[in-house]
Formats: C-alpha cells, structure tokens, sequence
C-alpha cells in the first residue's frame, strides 16, 4: 500500500482509526488458529457508511480487505492472508431495537454474541446459538462463519436465526437482504448465501436475528459408560425414541483423563465415554423425556445415569465438559481443534478412526463435542515449536478428513474452511461445485479484494 | 546518555509465551479491551508482541512498552485463560525487562525518585505520613506510636497522604483502641512497601525497601502485621519472602481477616444497620492473594445488613481501574474502566458498596459522583472498616 491510500483512509475514518505501525499490526494478524498474516494497515470502522466508503476505494485501487471481528475464529477466516487492509468492526456494537412480538432483534455487527442473549432475557426471549467463544465472538463473526454451538441438534445454528442482514458489497454498494418475516420466498435467498461466506462476498454490518421464548424448565443428566460404542448407541437411541434433546455431548477416554488430571475431581480413568445430556421445554416434556434418556442409557450398559436435582448439581455436571478443551489445552503447548462432522450413526467410526490415526502418528487427539449432531472436535495435543511436528500435523488432519468424508460427513461443522482447511476441499467437493463457487465469488467481487486468499479461490 | 544495554530478548517466562492459544477468552474480561476495543492491548495481544520479540522479529520499542503498561495488572485474563497461561506474571517480567532496556514509561523514573528520596509515592516528605491522626478528636500521635507492640498496622502510601482516604486508618485504629488491642503505627518510620515499583519493573529499588520494612517490624518485636491496602497486603504477603534478606516470620494479615478474627473473638460489640450493601473485591486482595471470604463474612455479620453479590463476584469481579500505575499513565482509560464499575454497581441497587481498598474506594467514588444524576439513589461508598465502625458507634 502506498502512502497516499493511507491518507485517503484517514479521510474516510479519521487520523486514530488507522495505523500502519508494527506493533499494531503484529495483534491485529492472527485468530485462534494462530496461523499470523501481517495486514499493511488496521482500520477501526464506526458505520456502514465508513465501510461503504472504504470497500469502494479499495475496489478501484485493487487493495485486499479483510473484515474482523473478536478473531476468535478456528479456519483464519479474519487473516489478511493478501496484506492489505485489515477492517476491524467491533466498535459497530449497538444493539437497535428489540421487538418481543415479533421475536426480532436488531443488532450491529459487533456486538458480542452473549450481549445478544442477555438483552432479551428480560423479555423470557433467547438467542439459542451459542458458539464456545460467545463471550467474545461478534455477530459479525458468527455469521460469517455460520457458527454453531451446543445446542445445534435441537436448535439449529446461526443460519436458523439471520432474518435479514445490511450487507456492504466488495464494490461499495450497501444493501439489505432477508425479511422482517417468518417466511419469504421473493427471488432468490441471498441472505442464507451471505451467512457462511467467510466474508468473502460482503461486510455485514446489521443483522436482524429471531428469537425464541425460554423454555420453562431443564432437565441435565450425565451417564458414564465403560465403552465408547455404547455410549454412541445411547446417542442414536435417544433420537430413534423420538426425543431431541437440547444438547448431546460425548467425552473420550483421552479427554476424561485429560480433564482428571486437570480437576482432580475424581473421574474413572477407565471410563470408555461420558455423556452430558439436557433436554429442555415445558416440565411435563421435560420429566418424561429425562426418563426416556435414564432408560435408554441403562439399556446401553451406563455404568450410571445421574441427573442434576439443583442448579449447583447441574454446574458440577457441566463442569468436566466446560473444562474438556481447557484441560486438553494444558497437555501440550500447542492445540489444534478440528470440527470434523459426520450423520449421527457414524460418531462410532469417526472416533475410533481418529484413535488409529493417533496411535499410527504417536500423537494424543482428545474428542468431545457435540454427539447429537455427529459435530466431533479431535484436539490434536502437540509443540509446534518441534519442526517435525507440523508436518505429522498435516498428515494426521489430512486422514482424519479423509475418514471423515467416506463417512458421509463434512471437513467443518462449525468452523468454516477459511485457509486451515481451503488445500482438503477438494475431498468434499466436485470440481464444478468449487467452480460455481468461484463464479459466485466473482459476481459479487470482481476484483478479488474482499478477503481474498480463502478457501483458494483466486489461486 | 549511553544506554548500558539493550535487551532484544525476552528473557523470563518466555516458554509460557507460547502456550497462548490466541482464542480470545481474555477480551470477554479483559478491563482495558472492553473500553478500548483495540487488539493491540489485550492479554493475547500484548503476548503475540512479546513473542514477536522473542522470536526476533522485532526489538523492544516505546510503542511496544506503551502497549504493555496499558493494563491494570487485575489479572481477570490469567483466571479466564482455558491454557493456563500466568499472564500478570508474563507482564511483571516484561515489565522487568523493558526497565532493563531502558524503554519504560518517563514517569516512572519521576516516581522511583519520590520513593527513594521521600520513601512514599507522593510529592511530600515522609514526615507527614502520620498526619491524619490528628483528625480524630483526643488522639494523641505519641500514643500510638510505640517501642513495641503486638501489632503494627502498615497504613500505606495512599491511606496515609490521600485525604480523601484519611477515613481509612483512622476507623482502623479507633477499632484497634476499641478493642484495645496492644498496636503500633510506624508513623514516619513506615516506608513504601515497594509495591508501585514492583509492578512497574524495578524490583532492584524494591528490594531496599522490603529489607527495610522488615526490619522495622522486627524491631518493635510485633508477632503480627496489619495492612488496610490490598497492595501492601499482597507485597508484604506474597513478594517479601522472595525480596527481603531477613526471614518474615510475623503473621500478616489483611484488616478484613483482623477484623472477623477480634469479631470472632468477641473484641468488638456490632449495633444494627439497616441497609443494602454489596462487596466489590480489590483485585490484590481477591484474584492475586485468594482472600474473598473473610470480607463477605464481616460484611454479613453487621446485624441488619441486607447482602448482596454483585454480578461480577470474587475471581470474576470486575476491575476499577486503579491497578498497574493506570492512572498515572492513562488517566482516561482509567476513568472510564472505573464508570463502567459503577455502572455495575448501580445496577445492584443497594445503598452502599463496601470495598477493602482505598484506591478502589477512591476511584468508585468518584466515578459513582460522575454519574449522580443517572443513579435512582446516591449509594455510598466505604471500607470495611468504616462500615464496622459504624457499626461498633451504632450509627
């Protein structure tokens, strides 16, 4: 970048909203996947007009952008993988109106997505998709990535909520896309395209999300199996008994241990698999769906299938799967969580699949994650400090992947694919969908410089 | 002036550098990053400089070291962090090294030298550091000043020069006369505890006055120390043993644990109060040395009291602001860290905050003036000693 783009930059934001300086741009290249990429310049948007203004000049001077939010991201979708323009929106965090009748919220892009949740309690209202990084992570973020959560099986992920957007175009235009309404059929359904675009097609800079009333009531159980595939049968079996709980997730024997030798809360060593269950809704549903899950579990062989009678019980359930990446982060110095999906009735194959794959390349993988959904996350525990390590990294996620698609799955539940995961896309996808991905990225940007360098589709 | 050395390495706690995953947890808590919402000043961010350094990709710049001292040492990001990653301890050693290069914030060399020459972190000399004794009505300074005693109560800097936290120490000793506990006070004998030195990165002029202490303390043959400041608490606590020459081997205490410790040995006698109070946790006496109970237990066995937590609480609880030299570096920043704390504190609709702190009294009183027209009710706010003297007066 030139001098005088950066003037023009200042015109358009102000003198402090920009900065070429090192330091600044050292914090500002990289996210959660610690992969780093240094931007020419940090840009600190307030408005959509800013932003507007900002893509149109970088349109016609062919300088790369790249949208961010809190960059707590898994795939380096917010890396400026191209240098360029690194457009942080954080500081768009208002939250614009809150219609309880029509279960709408209003919100800008950088509002943090707990502050989502929060704001519509007082209402009996929730915001169900709930990302592990909901503290931090922006709407923005979350709808770039179409992030997901434990709730996913029952309730769906960010696509289910995004009723409309304000969208800003790669050539500057803003415009608006989805409805204030339940349905909506006019033309095609640009606003379902934009979420999960990485932000490769455009900058949102609004968005207007559903809502859902609270449930009544909640039920938390944790059963404890010798054997991982009866923990997995459990799962299936819950489903096929009609009962679709607000979350289902599984913890492997490497985890357990991981998390015992953490907390020391007096888990089995031996214990092959836990399940965390919580099935939510009216106290009726509630009561006779915890038996369904108790008997299901006891058919299954659970060494034990207790349920929470107070909310202080129900924190120590969730305690060892809140701690689950905590304690597998303290094993190694470096983690690497992928979000490798497959169809509820292969969790059994996938985990025992990544278990041959970590004794074949001597590499601990830990997996938990989120069973009713098939949404695994093998956490490979390593020093990426050791050379050789990246490469045997390479190669292990490279099989898991491999397994994973035979499997009828998918490279990314909830992560996206972004630069970690763009080389194995090629596994999942045809060659004439890639390129008709690519026509699409073309069309809404044919210059190639909002995010360029993801999911390789300008190489 | 020849620079002796320069440091281009970092060269403590470097391997913990890299147990930083970079996955943001520490923004969702982080004082600094809530108000500024920059990168460049959050807990992964001032790691990814540090490594970045350690790595040779850069050397230490005074844009660098602004970056690292923008922080209130509050720790929030360590107890959220999911690696384990010590973060304040990071930052006290870059702290250290950035001092050894010579790239440090100028007005902390202003403040060595008040320290060193006055021996407190105020303008005036050390000979009024007792002054505030003549606020309470039939005291006698020589009274309360003796050869030796049981106790010594460390007033510290702030308490002893600030005005506004003249309160303080003096609810402290009328307690102690009150429950006619054989103490002492240094007077101008008491020197800083070298705490401000310590977090700015000179544990060398730190170390003169930890021996000094120490031996002020022995000299008056006491078998224990009170503090009222968290800070001091936590330095003669927790730094000491490593910085002093002479073995610590008194009791030290917090004037919150003192106070349920007479409370509970039936020293002091409580009347009702009838009120809504809340306890806002100094970030020296809660998260950086594990005291959360005893204050809460204090508070609650004022009769009439009515408790509640705030929303933030104990290793969550919110910072104020008047951590880390904050203040003297970026006051504004500061400021603004402290009106979100009243903000928190309004919303808990009570009729007094208690703290353990005068700095956190001092900087949540101000900013609860600032937003006086916003607050349905003015809420008060006191220490905990005040709030048992009142008590004890019945008033």
């Amino acid at each position: 970048m030139k001098e005088k783009h950066i003037e023009k930059l200042k015109e358009i934001v102000g003198q402090k909203a920009v900065t070429t300086e090192v330091e600044d741009r050292i914090t500002y290249s990289f996210d959660s996947t610690r992969l780093e990429y240094l931007p020419d310049a940090v840009v600190q948007a307030k408005n959509t007009q800013q932003i507007s203004e900002i893509l149109t000049f970088a349109n016609e001077e062919n300088i790369p952008v790249t949208p961010r939010g809190a960059a707590t991201g898994l795939s380096g979708g917010c890396l400026a993988v191209k240098g360029g323009i690194l457009l942080n929106t954080v500081h768009m965090n208002k939250i614009l109106d809150i219609n309880p009748i029509d279960l709408l919220i209003d919100v800008e892009a950088g509002v943090i997505t707990e502050e989502v949740d929060k704001s519509v309690s007082s209402y009996g209202l929730f915001y169900p998709p709930d990302p592990g990084s909901l503290k931090s992570s922006t709407i923005g973020g979350n709808i770039a990535e179409n992030a997901g959560g434990l709730r996913g099986l029952k309730y769906g992920v960010t696509e289910d909520y995004v009723n409309g957007m304000e969208v800003v175009l790669p050539t500057g235009e803003i415009i608006e896309l989805g409805t204030r309404t339940v349905k909506g059929v006019t033309g095609y359904n640009l606003n379902s395209l934009m979420v999960g675009s990485e932000g490769t097609l455009g900058i949102v800079t609004k968005a207007t999300l559903s809502l859902l009333p609270k449930p009544a009531a909640r039920a938390s159980l944790l059963a404890l199996f010798d054997q991982l595939t009866h923990a997995a049968q459990t799962v299936a079996d819950i489903v096929s008994e009609g009962v679709i709980t607000s979350t289902l997730e599984i913890v492997d024997n490497v985890t357990i241990n991981a998390i015992e030798d953490y907390l020391k809360i007096g888990l089995d060593r031996n214990i092959g698999a836990m399940l965390l269950i919580e099935v939510d809704g009216h106290q009726g549903a509630v009561d006779v769906e915890a038996e369904i899950v108790k008997k299901v579990a006891a058919k299954n062989k659970a060494i034990s299938c207790k349920m929470a009678t107070s909310a202080k019980e129900r924190d120590a359930l969730w305690a060892a799967r809140r701690a689950a990446l905590s304690s597998l982060a303290r094993v190694k110095p470096s983690t690497i969580l992928e979000d490798a999906t497959v169809p509820r009735s292969k969790i059994v194959q996938l985990v025992e699949a990544v278990n041959d794959i970590a004794q074949k390349y001597d590499m601990p993988i830990g997996t938990f994650g989120h069973a009713g959904d098939g949404n695994l996350h093998p956490t490979l525990l390593t020093d990426l400090r050791i050379p050789e390590e990246e490469e045997k990294v390479e190669k292990v996620i490279q099989e898991i992947f491999e397994v994973t698609v035979k499997l009828g799955g998918t490279l990314s539940g909830e992560h996206g694919i972004g630069i970690s995961k763009a080389k194995y896309l090629s596994l999942e996808i045809s060659p004439e969908v890639f390129d008709l991905m690519k026509k699409v990225k073309r069309t809404f940007d044919p210059n190639n410089i909002l995010n360029p360098g993801k999911m390789y589709f300008d190489d | 002036m020849v620079k002796d050395k320069q440091k281009t390495k970092i060269s403590l706690k470097k391997d913990e550098l890299f147990n930083c995953s970079r996955c943001g947890n520490c923004l969702a808590v982080c004082p600094i990053y809530k108000q500024e919402l920059d990168e460049s000043v959050t807990p992964r961010g001032k790691l990814s400089l540090l490594e970045a350094v350690d790595k040779g990709v850069m050397d230490f710049t005074n844009r660098l070291s602004d970056k690292i001292y923008t922080c209130t040492m509050c720790n929030s990001c360590t107890v959220e962090c999911p690696s384990g990653v010590a973060l304040k301890e990071i930052f006290e050693a870059a702290r250290l090294d950035l001092v050894d290069s010579h790239r440090y914030p100028e007005i902390l060399d202003m403040l060595k030298k008040r320290i060193a020459e006055g021996h407190n972190v105020t303008f005036d000399t050390n000979e009024g550091r007792a002054d505030w004794v003549k606020q309470i009505p039939g005291a006698k300074l020589e009274d309360m000043i003796k050869d030796s005693a049981e106790v010594v109560y460390f007033a510290g800097c702030v308490s002893s020069f600030s005005p506004r936290t003249f309160s303080i120490p003096r609810s402290i000793v009328q307690l102690l006369d009150q429950a006619d506990i054989d103490f002492t006070l240094l007077g101008d004998q008491e020197w800083c505890c070298g705490f401000p030195l310590l977090s700015s990165g000179m544990e060398e002029e730190a170390k003169k006055l930890a021996d000094y202490n120490v031996a002020k303390i022995k000299e008056k043959k006491a078998k224990m120390l009170i503090t009222s400041c968290p800070s001091c608490y936590h330095t003669w606590k927790h730094t000491y043993a490593r910085l002093s020459t002479e073995a610590v081997d008194f009791e030290i205490l917090h004037i919150s644990q003192y106070l349920l410790k007479i409370l509970k040995e039936g020293k002091l006698s409580l009347n009702p109060l009838h009120m809504t109070v809340t306890y806002h946790d100094p970030c020296d006496l809660g998260r950086n040395s594990d005291v959360y109970e005893e204050p809460r237990e204090v508070i609650q066995s004022v009769p009439g009291i009515q408790y509640v937590e705030l929303e933030k609480n104990r290793a969550q609880a919110n910072c104020c602001g008047g951590g880390g030299n904050l203040e003297s570096l970026d006051a504004d920043l500061a400021a603004s860290i402290a009106l979100a704390k009243a903000a928190e504190i309004a919303d808990a609709n009570v009729d007094a905050v208690i703290s353990a702190c005068q700095q956190c009294e001092r900087t949540i009183g101000t900013a609860l003036k600032k937003k006086k027209k916003e607050l349905k009710k003015k809420i008060k706010v006191w220490d905990i000693s005040e709030l048992v003297l009142k008590s004890v007066q019945g008033k």
